[in-house]
């Protein structure tokens, strides 16, 4: 012991991660496109990322609409058909990819500086002027199918979807984005055009480019690309998040021959704008988010019971969840939730002391820069800023956020956001062992997993 | 700041040795007395570094009875040594700035720490301290055993090819301890004793059998200085390690294997004996693997995929200490047999070595190997991968640099040579993962 406080304060003087963000431009053309250009110049090669807001919450009762949306621009546009379309790209050596989130539809895409002549006007066509083929359509409609029955087969992948759907019910947060066999055989190729023509406009959308290119040069490349997109009739508009679940409640989803259980716990969370976003994130650090975690400490390393856990927050527009996440064998599910519910209740009980907290700032000020190395990391984080409608503040003042921090602040923040009570349950395995013993916890539904849907 | 790459036309950059400006000798190296080679690329493009310590020692270098016994101790080296005791390891990386993690494979056990460079000093004091002398508390063994087979119950849990791929390896190979996975067998892993451990940290964790790659907005007289300090004092342990001397024998006809799971479509993967990342067939085989699945325009893809006769299909090669396999690998389309999705598989290895491939396929894939580079560069841990990957595998972190050169001098007809020389029905196993049928 006294060879480690000995070294933690040597440790401390010095340690400086002050990243700031790169200079950018940001830029709106006259039918509302956004444009954000960060110049990094590293290797000859350019990121792109758009977002639209045209996500999963705008699904309806047709569960993976959205997404299906965005994977069909890649199947031909009107110049391009889709085997001309891959052949290109591929030969290139390019990615470009479609598809959507929860919240926001996304094409990403990656490619040497030398071929942006070739690959830009793809990009557009893609995104304005896709063809809708009926035949690949149906094909992709097919493949998902598969897919989606296949992800019941592999509990880890489906248990998110479950426990969305068991947290927000029917609300646009409680969609699963990619579907279900149910609701994908469903989907016509007319409402996936209806679902473009609605959502997919310039204006909310943005267009964020990181690489080797000059500045104003790309500024013009973009405005006479898009200059002929034409302006929408009106900004889609987040859906509101109504009542959330206030009671301890249950899901058992029962897989036969399960040998071991996934594991969901969680509660009332955070939007995405929330002004103590990088305090929870301090907490968090401490309770679930690395290594030495609480979680992964007791879960883990002290009782062998899992290979991993691990606590986040879920941050959308209007709201967010709280969750925690593990597995472990049929016979430990009972301890390891009870070991994973006591550990929470720490927060409070045992709270967070200097050291411990000084640990925390110094591991989440350090791991830092490395999120932000990439063109295509930069790119992507220039989106999410622009979705959320964050300013460079969010990155430009994080490390000062997490310097002030203190005990009696982090206080404030356990209590106010991290839940004690009421938490809502998602168990994916053999639950007649387990039926009995997970009525402790609140009340109880079940479902097969067979049975379609979440 | 990192130096820039120059914005080259693709035709050039294919025709010279790459990266003129990431010269080879930018990274800079220094061995130890004891052995141990540390390799040091400067970087200031954020205030981080890396360390990545590759040790010579995988489940190649297993026997039955401690199968999965390298993962294992992947593990166990977290579990505390002597100056850092239980859980020190990690409490005093994160507090100070960094985390880290460890891979092992067939070859390799890989160690990877990710830090503020003002860290660089705690992270060789860590570092030494489980080499020279980590401790394997029995409690700690029995806890992480239990980890490790919530990983393997996991694994297999959550998907159907790792069961197929574990049947696989079990048929392909006859002798050589590629026959089992990474993870190890079940009975293995829950009864594997610490005097195992012990002999096996006594003979694989010396430092002459560890290459270390330091990336990052660190100096070189620094690394030089502290490497000295700490690493060097740590003795070389004697003998050398056992050399691997399991030679699989040339399969003499086709084997299959069936494994049943409640999938709703079957999966279907064949596997060809191919040879080592240091054989001249490598560049020619690696090209091939992507002109038959990389991308919605590959072969594969187009025959399989488009066609609606599977949902998934892609091909598998990855460079070896020892000779290995290209496999083929596809899940069936719903309704579609085990049969047919075999044959579709079978017609696509039959084109190749008949007929070949075309230029503009190789030219296509050529191309992909530049992104690839471009992509592999992009970060800290991409370069200590890369460049440690490529000094293990071939002998020389050079052969990043002369990769672009290596993949240019394969040919059409190499590609027509690899496939007609490997893909024989006599070299190939077959693995059929269904539903039970009957």
């Amino acid at each position: 012991m006294k060879k480690i406080l000995f070294f933690l304060l040597l440790a401390l003087p010095g340690f400086s991660q002050n990243f700031k963000l790169p200079r950018y431009e940001k830029l709106v053309l006259p039918n509302g496109l956004t444009l954000m250009l960060m110049e990094q110049h590293e290797v000859p090669v350019l990121a792109v990322s758009v977002g639209l807001p045209a996500g999963a919450v705008y699904d309806g009762a047709q569960y993976g609409l959205a997404n299906l949306t965005a994977e069909s621009l890649k199947f031909g546009t009107k110049s391009f058909p889709k085997a001309l379309l891959d052949e290109k790209l591929d030969f290139l050596g390019a990615q470009l990819s479609t598809y959507a989130t929860l919240e926001t539809a996304l094409l990403t895409s990656s490619f040497a500086v030398k071929d942006q002549e070739t690959v830009w006007p793809m990009i557009k066509e893609v995104l304005v002027n896709p063809a809708f083929d009926a035949s690949e359509f149906e094909k992709r409609k097919s493949r998902l199918l598969v897919e989606l029955k296949q992800a019941k087969q592999r509990p880890s992948a489906v248990l998110g979807e479950y426990f969305n759907h068991f947290y927000y019910g029917n609300q646009p947060y409680g969609s699963p984005a990619d579907g279900t066999p149910e609701s994908i055989g469903g989907i016509t190729l007319d409402q996936v055009k209806n679902f473009y023509r609605t959502h997919y406009q310039p204006n909310g959308t943005v267009v964020s480019v990181v690489g080797d290119f000059n500045t104003a040069a790309m500024k013009a490349k973009l405005t006479t690309l898009f200059k002929d997109w034409k302006k929408g009739t009106a900004a889609t508009q987040p859906p509101a998040l109504k009542a959330v679940p206030s009671q301890s409640r249950v899901l058992l989803v029962n897989k036969e021959n399960a040998t071991e259980t996934q594991i969901m716990i969680g509660q009332k969370g955070v939007p995405m704008n929330n002004p103590d976003y990088v305090g929870i994130e301090v907490v968090n650090t401490v309770l679930g988010a690395r290594f030495t975690s609480w979680l992964v400490d007791e879960l883990r390393v002290n009782h062998g019971y899992t290979y991993g856990v691990r606590s986040s927050f879920d941050m959308k527009k209007a709201g967010g969840t709280f969750v925690i996440r593990t597995f472990t064998l049929t016979k430990t599910t009972i301890p390891a939730i009870d070991l994973a519910l006591e550990v929470i209740g720490r927060l409070y009980t045992k709270g967070i002391d200097e050291k411990l907290l000084a640990s925390a700032k110094n591991y989440v000020k350090g791991q830092f820069p490395p999120r932000f190395e990439t063109p295509a990391q930069l790119a992507s984080l220039l989106t999410t800023m622009f979705t959320y409608g964050l300013n460079d503040s969010y990155i430009n003042d994080f490390q000062a956020k997490v310097d002030a921090l203190n005990v009696d602040s982090v206080k404030r923040i356990i209590q106010t956001y991290f839940p004690k009570d009421h938490f809502q349950l998602v168990l994916i395995g053999k639950t007649a062992e387990y039926r009995e013993a997970a009525k402790k916890y609140g009340e109880v539904s079940e479902k097969q997993i067979e049975t379609p849907g979440y | 700041m990192l130096k820039r790459f120059c914005m080259w036309g693709l035709a050039f950059w294919l025709s010279v040795p790459a990266f003129a400006q990431l010269k080879p000798e930018d990274v800079q190296s220094f061995t130890l007395k004891n052995g141990m080679k540390i390799f040091v690329l400067e970087d200031h493009s954020i205030p981080n570094a890396n360390m990545y310590l590759f040790w010579n020692v995988g489940s190649r270098n297993e026997k039955q009875g401690i199968t999965g016994l390298s993962h294992f101790f992947e593990h166990m080296m977290f579990n505390g040594a002597k100056k850092y005791g239980p859980k020190q390891f990690d409490q005093v990386m994160e507090f100070n700035g960094g985390q880290n993690n460890a891979y092992t494979s067939q070859d390799m056990t890989v160690y990877t720490d990710f830090f503020p460079a003002t860290a660089l000093e705690s992270i060789f004091d860590l570092e030494a301290d489980r080499i020279r002398d980590l401790a394997l508390d029995p409690k700690m063994i029995e806890s992480e055993r239990g980890v490790v087979h919530s990983e393997y119950t996991t694994g297999l849990e959550n998907s159907p090819e790792e069961e197929l791929d574990q049947a696989m390896l079990s048929v392909a190979f006859s002798q050589h301890p590629y026959m089992w996975s990474v993870i190890g067998y079940e009975s293995d892993i829950l009864n594997w004793k610490r005097e195992d451990l012990v002999n096996y940290f006594k003979t694989y964790y010396a430092p002459n059998n560890a290459i270390t790659f330091i990336i990052g907005d660190v100096k070189l007289a620094d690394v030089k200085r502290l490497a000295e300090q700490y690493f060097e004092p740590i003795p070389v342990l004697a003998p050398a390690p056992p050399v691997v001397h399991n030679k699989e024998p040339e399969q003499k006809g086709e084997r299959r294997v069936m494994v049943n799971r409640d999938v709703p479509s079957p999966y279907v993967q064949i596997a060809y004996h191919t040879p080592e990342a240091r054989h001249p067939d490598y560049y020619a085989l690696d090209l091939l693997s992507a002109i038959l699945s990389r991308g919605q325009s590959s072969r594969l893809y187009k025959a399989l995929v488009d066609t609606q006769i599977a949902s998934e299909a892609y091909t598998s090669f990855a460079p070896s200490i020892d000779p290995y396999l290209f496999s083929f690998t596809a899940q069936a389309s719903d309704g579609k047999t085990a049969d047919t999705l075999e044959a579709a598989l079978l017609a696509e290895v039959d084109k190749v070595v008949k007929t070949g491939v075309t230029e503009a396929e190789l030219e296509k894939v050529k191309n992909q190997k530049v992104m690839d580079f471009y992509r592999s560069i992009q970060t800290n841990n991409g370069k200590a991968n890369t460049l440690g990957r490529y000094e293990r595998y071939f002998g020389d972190y050079r052969k990043f640099f002369t990769a672009s050169e290596d993949y240019r001098k394969v040919t059409v007809a190499d590609i027509q040579r690899v496939a007609k020389t490997y893909f024989k029905k006599s070299n190939r196993t077959v693995g059929v993962l269904q539903k039970e049928t009957e």
